[in-house]
């Protein structure tokens, strides 16, 4: 797990946390994400997101769907079966199928969001998550 | 897209900009024109599966959406997704680049700077780059057959003086960067 701080240090940061395979997708959220003012710290698919999510206390996770190991699916349901049924879960993802959609719905998701994303919508569905 | 079957016996399908796709099929050829564009073949042998996407912009930040589907990281994830739906293994990937010509003296490099992206992307996600027709100043045709691996890349400067006019629907709203509560 890696933290990035948000160099506009906001006086009450918040933190996301990132799921994707992509060492690219990554470093684009990373970039929007802390231009926002969010501290961000990363995982590399849903086992590792798992393994790190405790000591990363996130306020918020952004998952993408297809990723090794364990998939978005898979982890929302680990997370939401444990317990953590108040923290935000957006999905971020090349998908839109509507049957995609309903398994994430059910699986326990906040929200979807289609790839490529666009840094204004992305930046109010977390101001709508988080604030 | 478009689609049409030469006396080869082929099947060709025209790849547009900020397009990809990925077949299995032996008898389809994907085809593409690129100028400072940059296209990745992807193939993987096991699977027999092979795709091609074709990118304007390595990043930036378009206001509009239909842009940032044009970029390549994004033309990228698609592609492998789309190979990985259909049974390719992502550490069996292969790939292939292409295009990425300076069309114009004096501005700035865009070729350039989609095929640093590509290589780029390629080495951070561990994908074996086995081959690349890159840079220079001349406009390409790439063929591409999915279903087998194979790619042929030719310089087609002259041809692209006078495109043909290809007609198509703007790109769907989409469902591009939506956002849904549930």
């Amino acid at each position: 797990m890696t933290t990035f701080s948000s160099p506009r240090e906001p006086s009450v940061s918040k933190t996301i946390m990132t799921v994707d395979d992509s060492p690219s997708m990554r470093m684009l959220l990373r970039v929007a994400l802390t231009d926002l003012g969010y501290s961000v710290v990363e995982a590399e698919d849903g086992i590792h997101a798992l393994e790190t999510i405790e000591g990363a206390n996130p306020d918020l996770l952004i998952t993408d769907i297809n990723m090794p190991r364990m998939d978005g699916f898979g982890l929302i349901e680990e997370l939401r079966g444990q317990g953590c049924t108040s923290l935000p879960i957006l999905v971020l993802t090349t998908e839109s199928s509507d049957e995609k959609k309903q398994r994430a719905r059910d699986a326990g998701a906040t929200g979807w969001i289609v790839k490529p994303f666009h840094p204004e919508k992305l930046a109010a569905a977390i101001r709508r998550v988080l604030h | 897209m478009s689609a049409l079957t030469a006396r080869d016996g082929l099947r060709r399908i025209t790849v547009a900009q900020g397009e990809t796709r990925v077949s299995d099929d032996v008898d389809v050829v994907l085809t593409t024109v690129l100028g400072s564009c940059v296209a990745a073949c992807f193939y993987d042998p096991v699977a027999r599966v092979g795709g091609i996407n074709h990118y304007l912009l390595a990043d930036g930040h378009a206001s509009d959406e239909a842009s940032m589907q044009r970029y390549g990281v994004y033309a990228m994830e698609v592609l492998i997704n789309a190979m990985l739906a259909m049974g390719a293994g992502r550490h069996r990937l292969k790939a292939r680049i292409f295009g990425g010509a300076t069309m114009r003296q004096g501005f700035r490099d865009i070729g350039g700077a989609n095929i640093a992206f590509a290589r780029t992307f390629l080495r951070n996600e561990r994908i074996a780059l086995v081959g690349e027709d890159v840079g220079g100043t001349g406009a390409r045709r790439v063929e591409f057959r999915p279903g087998v691996g194979v790619a042929r890349c030719r310089v087609v400067t002259e041809a692209l003086r006078a495109p043909p006019v290809v007609h198509r629907p703007p790109p769907p709203p989409a469902a591009v960067g939506d956002v849904e509560f549930f």
